[in-house]
C-alpha cells in the first residue's frame, strides 16, 4: 500500500522549499491577482444562468463573494509583516478565499451548464488564492500573538466593540437569503475570526472581560435584548431564537452534569420532555385529555420539580455505575420516558401528542403578559415570538446563575473532585452519591424548567420531539461548546439548532455533518470552542506534570 | 534513639482482631493496633504483607471481614447487633470511607492521587469539604454565612498551604508540581479534613534524601499539633528515627509491636524482611 499521507506530506515540503526563498514578491503578487480578480466579472453575459446570480456576480465592482475573496485576499498581506500568529492569520484568510472562490466557480458552472459559464475573475480568483494558500502555508509556527493588557475605557471599549461586531454578524449573516451566499458570508466571518484569534484579539476580550464582568453579561445581555429589535417584524429568526433559548438552558443544565460532575448523560433530553409534558398537561390545551389551566407562575417550578424529582429517584440506584454503564443506563432511562409517553394514551394522547398549546399569559404580572400577541417596544413593533425570546433570556440567565454560582462553591469543587478522582475524593470526605444525585438532580430541574417553556413556543408536544437524537444533539452541543463553560453551551446550541434552519442542505445531513464537525474538533479543538480556564491547562499545559503525577511511587524494601 | 512517652497516653485508635480475607488469601490476619493520642506509629513490613490493605481497611476503602475498630468514641467497623442487624441482614456494619475521614482519620495513597486538574489551592479546598455546609440553596443565594464561610475554607487552606511549604505555589495545577510537592499536597489536603489522625502511605517514596529529611520533620510537625500519626515506610531510617512506636506486619499477621530499638534489635524483623537460609526468600 503506498503511503498516500506521506507522498502529500514529502509534496508539501517540496513546495514549501521552492516557495521559501521568494515567499515575498509571491506574497504581494498572488494577494494583487486575487484581489484584482475580485474586481473583474465572476460570470459571463449571454449565458442563461438557472438562478438568479447571488451577490451580483455579474457586473465589475464588488459585492457578496467577491467582496469577501477582496477582503480576505488583502488581509493575507499581514505575512509581509512581523506580527506573531501572521501564520494562522494568513493561512486562515487564503484558505476562506480558496473556499469562497471554489464554491462560486461550482455554483457558476452548475447553474450555466459548463465551464464556459464561469467568468475570467472566477478562474483568476481560484487560482490566485490556491497560490496565495502555497505561499502562506511558507510562513513560519509560532504562538498567537499577544495583545497588550487594555486599559479601563478601553477594555470596556472592547468588549463593547467585539459584542457589538459579533452581533452584527449575525444580524447581517441571518439577512442573507440566499444559501449560498450565506455559506460563504459565514466561511468569510469564520475565517476573520480565526483571524482575530490568531490575533489575540479573543484572548485580550476574554482577559478584559474577567476583569470587568459586570460590564461584559450587561453588553452581552444588551446584545441577547437588541437581537428581537434588528428583526423588526420579521419572525422567521425570533422563532428560532426562542427555540435556540430553550435548548441552551438545557444544555446548561446537561453541563452540570456532564461538564462538572463528569457523568454521561444520554437520556437527557427526558427531563426535558417531563418538564415539557407537566407544561402541556395543565395549560388546558386544544388537543388533550385533561382541561386544566394552571398559572404558569406555579407550572414552571412545577415542572421543575416534578423532572428533578424523577431525575433523583431514577439517580438514586443508577448512580453507583460507572462510565459506560452508566450512559447506557441513562440512554435506557430515555427511551422509556419515550415509550412510556407513546403508549399512555389516556393521558398524553400517545404518538399524536399534545397540541393545540396556547400561548403563555401571565396575568397580573407586569400588568398582565399576552405571549401570543405582538407588541409595540420603543417604536419597534415585534412579532409574538420576540416575547419567547425576552422570556428566554431571562430563563438563561437564571440557569447561568444557577450553574455559574454553583461551580464557584464547596458543590462545584466536590463535584469536579469526583470527576478527576472518584476514589480519592471519597477518601477526603465527599459523600460522592450524595453529590453525583445532587448533579444529576439539578441537571434534571433546570432541564424541566427549559422545557415547560418550551412547550409553549412549540405549541405541541409528542413523542417524537425526546427521541434519543435530541440528546445526543444537547450533548454535541455542549462537547462543541466546551465542557464547563456556561457561553460554550449557548454558543453550540445557537449552532446545532440555529445552523441547520438556515442551511438547508446541512438539515439534510445534519447527522453527518455534526459527526464531521465533532471528529474535527477532537483533532483540533479537543477543550471545544469556548475554553473553561480548568480545561485550557487540562489540554494546553506540558505533559511532564502529568507524567509526575503517574510516575509508580515503588521503591524495593530495605 | 528511644520512644518519648507520651504524658497522656489515652489511645485514640483501636483496632481488634481485624482481619480481611479475598478470596484464599487472608491478606490482613487477626491484627491488633493500638494508637494513642500524638503518637507517631510506623507500620513496615515486606511488600505484600498487607500494610496498604490494613489502611484500606482503616479507612474504610475496604470492609474487613471481621474485627473491630474504634476510634475515639465511635465505632468504625465491627459486628453488627440488634436493630442494625436486622436491618441490614449483615454480620458486621462498617462506615464509608467519606464518613470514616468525618469522624477523623485522613489518609494519602502510596501512588500519589490527587486531582491532576485542579489547583494546589483546589485540592486543599475540596479537603475542606467535609468540615462545611453550605448547601445549593445556600450556594445559589450567596448570602454573608456563604461568603464568610467560603473565606473560612480559603484563609484554612492557605495557611495548610503555609504549613507544608506550598504557599507560593497555590495557583499552579496539581499535577505541575515536582515529584516531592505532590506528596506534600497530599498531606495539605488530609489536614484539611481536621483530622485527629493521620494516615501516611509511603510519604517518602520515590524522594531525595534532602527532601526525605524535609518530609520527616513535616511529620513532626505535625505531631506537635496534637495529630496522632500512622505511617507506612520502607525507609527505616525514616521509620526508627520518627516513630514512637513501630509495627511490623509479615503476611497479614503482626509479628512484633514496639519501640523501634526493640524491633530493630528483633532477629524475626530481620528474618522476615530477608528470609532465613532454610525457607529462602520469604518476601
Amino acid at each position: 500500500m503506498s503511503d498516500f499521507p506521506g507522498v502529500l506530506r514529502d509534496g508539501r515540503e517540496r513546495l514549501r522549499a521552492r516557495i521559501e526563498p521568494r515567499r515575498r514578491p509571491l506574497l504581494v503578487a498572488a494577494a494583487a491577482v486575487t484581489a484584482v480578480a475580485a474586481l473583474l466579472p465572476w460570470s459571463v453575459p449571454g449565458v442563461g444562468y438557472t438562478n438568479p446570480l447571488p451577490g451580483d456576480l455579474g457586473s465589475v465592482g464588488l459585492g457578496g463573494h467577491r467582496l469577501y475573496v477582496f477582503v480576505l485576499a488583502l488581509v493575507c498581506l499581514v505575512g509581509l509583516t512581523n506580527v506573531a500568529g501572521r501564520r494562522r492569520m494568513a493561512t486562515a484568510c487564503a484558505l476562506g478565499a480558496l473556499v469562497i472562490s471554489v464554491i462560486a466557480l461550482y455554483s457558476l458552472i452548475k447553474q450555466g451548464g459548463g465551464t464556459g459559464a464561469a467568468g475570467v475573475g472566477a478562474w483568476v480568483g481560484t487560482v490566485g488564492s490556491l497560490v496565495l494558500l502555497a505561499v502562506t502555508d511558507t510562513l513560519p509556527t509560532g504562538p498567537p500573538n499577544r495583545l497588550p493588557r487594555l486599559a479601563a475605557p478601553a477594555a470596556v471599549g472592547a468588549i463593547v466593540v467585539v459584542v457589538g461586531v459579533l452581533l452584527a454578524a449575525v444580524v447581517i449573516g441571518l439577512g442573507i437569503d440566499d444559501e449560498t451566499q450565506f455559506l460563504c458570508f459565514a466561511i468569510f466571518v469564520g475565517a476573520l475570526i480565526a483571524a482575530a484569534g490568531a490575533l489575540g484579539v479573543f484572548a485580550a476580550f476574554r482577559e478584559a472581560f474577567d476583569q470587568y464582568r459586570a460590564v461584559g453579561y450587561a453588553v452581552a445581555l444588551a446584545a441577547a435584548v437588541a437581537f428581537p429589535f434588528t428583526q423588526g417584524t420579521n419572525a422567521t429568526w425570533d422563532a428560532v431564537f426562542a427555540r435556540v433559548g430553550v435548548f441552551a438552558a438545557a444544555a446548561i443544565g446537561l453541563n452540570v452534569v456532564v461538564g462538572l460532575a463528569g457523568l454521561l448523560d444520554l437520556g437527557y433530553i427526558a427531563f426535558f420532555g417531563i418538564g415539557g409534558y407537566v407544561s402541556a398537561l395543565l395549560s388546558d390545551a386544544v388537543f388533550t385529555t385533561v382541561h386544566v389551566h394552571v398559572p404558569f407562575l406555579v407550572v414552571f417550578p412545577l415542572g421543575a420539580m416534578v423532572a428533578g424529582l424523577i431525575g433523583v429517584a431514577f439517580g438514586a440506584p443508577t448512580l453507583r455505575l460507572r462510565g459506560d454503564y452508566l450512559a447506557i443506563v441513562t440512554l435506557g432511562f430515555g427511551e422509556i420516558f419515550r415509550i412510556v409517553v407513546q403508549n399512555w394514551t389516556g393521558l398524553t394522547q400517545g404518538p399524536n401528542g399534545i397540541s393545540g398549546i396556547p400561548d403563555l399569559r401571565l396575568p397580573g404580572f407586569l400588568g398582565g403578559m399576552q405571549f401570543g400577541k405582538p407588541h409595540t417596544v420603543f417604536g419597534v413593533s415585534m412579532p409574538f415570538q420576540a416575547n419567547y425570546v425576552f422570556l428566554d433570556i431571562v430563563l438563561v440567565i437564571f440557569v447561568m446563575l444557577v450553574f455559574a454560582r454553583l461551580n464557584d462553591s464547596r458543590i462545584g469543587r466536590a463535584w469536579v473532585a469526583i470527576r478527576e478522582d472518584e476514589l480519592a475524593a471519597r477518601a477526603m470526605g465527599i459523600n460522592t452519591i450524595a453529590l453525583k444525585l445532587l448533579a444529576f438532580g439539578i441537571g434534571a430541574t433546570l432541564a424541566g424548567a427549559a422545557g415547560t417553556i418550551n412547550a409553549h413556543i412549540g405549541e405541541s408536544v409528542t413523542p417524537d420531539d425526546y427521541q434519543f437524537i435530541a440528546s445526543a444533539l444537547l450533548l454535541s452541543a455542549v462537547v462543541l461548546g466546551g465542557m464547563g463553560t456556561v457561553p460554550g453551551a449557548v454558543l453550540g446550541a445557537a449552532l446545532l439548532i440555529g445552523l441547520p434552519e438556515k442551511l438547508r442542505f446541512v438539515q439534510d445531513y445534519r447527522l453527518f455533518l455534526f459527526g464531521l464537525a465533532l471528529v474535527l474538533l477532537m483533532r483540533f479543538r479537543p477543550e471545544g470552542l469556548i475554553v473553561s480556564r480548568r480545561r485550557q491547562r487540562e489540554f494546553h499545559e506540558g505533559g511532564s506534570g502529568a507524567d509526575a503525577m503517574s510516575q509508580p511511587a515503588q521503591v524495593a524494601p530495605v | 534513639m528511644t520512644a518519648q512517652p507520651v504524658a497522656t497516653a489515652t489511645p485514640l485508635l483501636q483496632a481488634h482482631g481485624v482481619s480481611k480475607r479475598f478470596g484464599g488469601l487472608l491478606a490482613v490476619n487477626n491484627v491488633d493496633f493500638v494508637v494513642n493520642q500524638g503518637e507517631i506509629v510506623g507500620l513496615i513490613g515486606p511488600n505484600g504483607a498487607g500494610k496498604t490493605t490494613f489502611f484500606n481497611c482503616l479507612t474504610g476503602m475496604v470492609v474487613p471481614t471481621s474485627g473491630r475498630i474504634v476510634y475515639g468514641d465511635a465505632e468504625i467497623f465491627g459486628a453488627s447487633s440488634g436493630w442494625r442487624k436486622a436491618l441490614s441482614r449483615r454480620d458486621v456494619h462498617a462506615h464509608t470511607p467519606d464518613q470514616i475521614t468525618k469522624i477523623g482519620l485522613a489518609r494519602t495513597f502510596q501512588n500519589i492521587r490527587l486531582f491532576p486538574n485542579m489547583t494546589v489551592l483546589e485540592n486543599v479546598l475540596v479537603g475542606r469539604h467535609c468540615r462545611t455546609r453550605e448547601g445549593v440553596l445556600s450556594a445559589v443565594g450567596r448570602g454573608p454565612r456563604f461568603h464568610r464561610t467560603e473565606r473560612e475554607a480559603r484563609e484554612r487552606a492557605v495557611e495548610l498551604l503555609q504549613f507544608v511549604g506550598l504557599r507560593r505555589d497555590a495557583d499552579e495545577l496539581a499535577r505541575g508540581l515536582p515529584y516531592g510537592d505532590q506528596r506534600r499536597l497530599e498531606i495539605a489536603r488530609a489536614l484539611a479534613t481536621d483530622p485527629g489522625l493521620l494516615l501516611l502511605d509511603e510519604p517518602t517514596a520515590g524522594m531525595n534524601p534532602a527532601e526525605t529529611r524535609a518530609t520527616m520533620d513535616l511529620v513532626k510537625k505535625i505531631r506537635d499539633l496534637g495529630l496522632a500519626v500512622i505511617v507506612i515506610e520502607h525507609d527505616m531510617k525514616f521509620i526508627f528515627n520518627l516513630c514512637d512506636k513501630v509495627a511490623v506486619l509479615v503476611q497479614g499477621a503482626k509479628l512484633i509491636e514496639g519501640t523501634p530499638a526493640e524491633v530493630q534489635a528483633d532477629p524475626r524483623v530481620i528474618e522476615a524482611y530477608l528470609g532465613t537460609t532454610a525457607e529462602g526468600d520469604a518476601s
